[in-house]
């Protein structure tokens, strides 16, 4: 079966600095991929490249075997994109900005407003629909970027820690959505720190560590070199030094710090 | 430049601190801010080869047409050669305005910025020390507009006596600190007496009229005194210059003129210093504490947030806004563009705060224009009116306003939401582009035009539309053109450089000259009354128009400008 993502040799620098040093990967259709790694690990900067924010790369993408260089536009269309806390026009309505996106997609107005209208009661979002949006939390905000993400009804969907700001109510909605678009056979690339929701809802993790793939596998094969939870193969996996020793030299230097100040 | 600046400006900080402030916090803040302004942008998108304007052209720009507007203000200088002190009392009051209107429009946002409320406020940082440093932010970037804005001013001085451009940096500092603090104080005033919710929209309808009424004076002030004969004025003849704080402040030079020092010269001289130093005091003993929460307050009280109507109207008739949007766009990506912009710029504070004052700026400089000759009076003026060519003027000023328009367009607080437009399968960015243009251009432009249009054709007569038909279509190929050749941006993708700032009311001042140009080829074939050579002219600029607009409207990712990370 074709892959759904197939990624080879990606590279990226910024300036000096190699961000991500040759990542090889190929998602199935229908899987939920969970992406995690460290911060400044390169997660985001592989997100923006599949998402085509990000052009100047080096190595081949290609999306449900389209060319992510040439056929960029078409790569598009097949992908809905939730970043993470991401900027909004926020003296729109949800409405109106759902609108906006639509028509970005060439949905027609009518279709757009059925879709947000439905997406948006299920999310609970239905009172606010004709409210700016300035005046809301940041769960709310992540919501209508949610219904955004998914308006176009995309056969990718690439989730950029797309529970931040979340209740636990909504994560559960989420969790529960993710298994859904699955199901209807929607490749999920999930990118996150809650190791606990990777944990849950993937079916496999890449866990990328400074710019390379370290671990690919699932949960089961992973468990089965000795650790427990995915917060413990992901510790192992990509800390450089004890953390409990870490954790002690924190403690540490807060102390010296009163210290320092009391003599002063 | 800035850190020089930065390093004077902490120099007094034994009175900062007495007034309260907190000396390592004041600098932390100020230095944070002052690197945050250099950095911003933190990077651009890449979309392709960018060749990027290096920043200090800029600042060299804002630097020159502060220079420019200088020259200007010398002319009550030599003027009023026979009475200096009335001559320094015109240079300091046009000076004083100026600063005011720049300090109104282009810098109320730094000190009213509630965006670090989240940063700042869990901190123990006082509110004194918090209004101070973006009291200080302020005062470099004005700094950086006077210097270079009072350098002609300096030399005239120099060349009259030199002892007046010795103590020239006196009058300047005094001026700089009396407006800064001036317009402070009223804010802050405005912040304790209106409630939290209104205070955003009040203020944002006072800025309009403030910066109206400046811009009108900046005009009529000299024409009052053009008909009063300024060069035979005498002080005797104006007592009521007196009252003014730039006389005060003229006033600390007037021992160094021939003439020996006005009468009461100490105790105008006195006023002069301390009335920035009461205000100063006022403002940042009294009333700077509760600062920062009412202004959060403000901020979480902003307008009422419901906007729409009940949800089944809403599906039965389609808003105006989404018709104008089907009507006049055949691309959904010209229709997602248009509504963004028809819907922003209506809602957007800054935007209005930047483009409605621009709409009375027009009659204001087309009346100044009119009663520009002194030897005629009011009636005798309009009386003639039609007999002239005047309506092609005002015709082309229209220009103006829409020129205004697409530059705040373009811009955002919240430029990086302008992400989506990549994330988005856009063949290219140019259609979304066109459709934001139309939208400002049907919402703004074309009522304004109209407007003038009916007057035009009340005073001319119908014959006149042959020039409103040739003059709309030219000022759309200007402004047009202004957007290939610099405004190739995504709506409201754009941040706004501190640096830029401030070179607005200048800038203003010179882009006036632009459509003036234009009009003088619609002027001369007026003049030449052929009506077929007016057909002709109308033709090539249509062909012109289209030959821009498909410019426009094919920007490519490769052509286009951002600042999206």
């Amino acid at each position: 079966m074709e892959a759904a993502i197939a990624i080879k040799g990606l590279r990226k620098n910024y300036g000096a600095k190699e961000v991500l040093k040759g990542i090889d990967l190929e998602v199935s259709p229908g899987q939920i991929i969970g992406y995690i790694g460290p911060n400044g690990a390169g997660k985001s900067t592989t997100v923006k490249i599949l998402t085509g924010i990000i052009q100047d790369y080096e190595g081949s993408v290609q999306v449900n075997g389209l060319d992510l260089r040439t056929q960029l536009l078409e790569v598009k269309k097949q992908i809905g994109y939730i970043p993470e806390l991401a900027e909004i026009y926020d003296l729109l309505t949800p409405r109106e900005y759902l609108m906006f996106v639509g028509r970005l997609h060439h949905l027609e107005d009518a279709v757009t407003e059925l879709r947000a209208t439905r997406m948006l009661d299920s999310f609970g979002l239905l009172p606010n629909m004709d409210q700016r949006m300035d005046s809301f939390s940041k769960g709310m905000k992540q919501k209508v970027l949610l219904t955004s993400g998914l308006l176009h009804n995309p056969s990718i969907v690439i989730m950029d820690e797309p529970l931040s700001g979340l209740d636990a109510n909504a994560v559960i909605l989420v969790k529960e959505l993710l298994q859904v678009l699955k199901s209807e056979g929607k490749t999920i690339f999930y990118c996150s720190h809650m190791m606990d929701v990777v944990e849950k809802v993937s079916d496999r993790i890449v866990l990328i560590n400074q710019g390379a793939i370290v671990a690919n596998s699932t949960i089961a094969d992973l468990r089965a070199a000795g650790s427990d939870s995915l917060e413990q193969i992901f510790a192992r996996l990509t800390a450089t030094e004890n953390t409990n020793q870490r954790v002690s030299d924190i403690a540490a230097a807060m102390q010296q710090a009163n210290s320092t100040a009391s003599h002063e | 430049m800035n850190k020089l600046l930065l390093k004077l400006l902490l120099l007094p900080m034994g009175l900062y601190r007495s007034l309260g402030a907190d000396e390592v916090q004041l600098r932390a803040l100020l230095t944070v801010k002052l690197k945050m302004d250099d950095r911003k942008p933190l990077s651009t998108m890449n979309m392709g080869p960018k060749k990027k304007k290096p920043a200090r052209f800029t600042s060299f720009w804002t630097a020159f047409v502060s220079f420019f507007t200088g020259i200007i203000y010398i002319l009550p200088l030599l003027a009023l050669r026979h009475e200096p002190v009335l001559g320094l009392w015109a240079y300091f009051t046009f000076f004083l305005f100026l600063l005011s209107f720049t300090l109104i429009t282009d810098f109320s946002s730094v000190l009213l910025d509630t965006r670090d409320k989240y940063v700042v406020i869990p901190l123990p940082v006082d509110n004194r020390t918090l209004f101070l440093s973006r009291l200080l932010h302020i005062l470099i970037y004005i700094i950086r507009i006077v210097l270079p804005m009072s350098l002609p001013g300096w030399i005239v001085m120099g060349l009259i006596n030199w002892k007046l451009a010795v103590w020239f940096p006196l009058p300047l500092i005094l001026l700089v600190c009396t407006s800064l603090f001036l317009v402070m104080l009223l804010y802050l005033l405005l912040l304790r007496l209106a409630s939290p919710a209104r205070f955003k929209n009040i203020l944002n309808g006072f800025q309009i009229v403030l910066s109206i009424l400046l811009f009108s004076s900046y005009y009529l002030v000299p024409q009052v005194m053009e008909s009063a004969r300024i060069t035979d004025l005498k002080l005797a003849e104006v007592p009521w210059v007196k009252g003014f704080p730039t006389f005060w402040i003229a006033a600390t030079g007037s021992w160094l003129l021939k003439a020996g020092p006005v009468a009461g010269a100490l105790g105008y001289s006195l006023l002069a210093v301390a009335l920035p130093a009461i205000l100063f005091w006022v403002t940042v003993k009294w009333l700077a504490p509760g600062f920062m929460s009412r202004l959060a307050s403000a901020e979480q009280g902003d307008e009422p947030t419901t906007v729409a109507a009940p949800q089944k109207n809403r599906r039965q008739t389609a808003p105006k806004k989404q018709r104008w949007a089907q009507w006049l766009n055949q691309s959904t990506e010209a229709r997602a563009g248009f509504s963004l912009a028809w819907i922003q710029t209506g809602r957007s504070r800054s935007f209005r705060m930047r483009v409605l004052p621009t709409f009375a700026y027009v009659p204001v400089y087309f009346f100044y224009l009119l009663f520009l000759n002194k030897n005629a009076s009011f009636q005798q003026v309009w009386e003639g009116l039609p007999h002239t060519a005047r309506h092609i003027g005002l015709l082309y000023m229209g220009a103006f306003v829409l020129l205004q328009t697409l530059n705040y367009l373009i811009m955002s607080d919240q430029y990086k939401a302008a992400w989506v437009y990549f994330a988005m399968p856009l063949q290219q960015p140019g259609p979304v582009m066109a459709g934001a243009f139309k939208a400002v251009w049907v919402k703004y432009f074309l009522p304004f035009f109209l407007l003038i249009t009916a007057f035009v054709v009340y005073v001319w007569g119908p014959a006149a539309l042959w020039d409103v038909a040739l003059a709309l279509v030219n000022v759309t190929v200007f402004a047009l053109s202004i957007s290939v050749l610099m405004y190739r941006y995504l709506p409201f993708s754009k941040v706004e450089q501190m640096k830029e700032r401030g070179g607005r009311f200048f800038k203003m001042l010179l882009i006036f000259v632009i459509p003036g140009a234009l009009g003088v080829g619609h002027y001369l074939v007026w003049l030449a009354g052929f009506w077929w050579l007016k057909l002709t002219y109308l033709l090539v600029s249509s062909a012109l128009l289209w030959l821009f607009w498909e410019s426009y409207r094919g920007t490519s990712w490769q052509q286009l400008k951002t600042e999206v990370e």
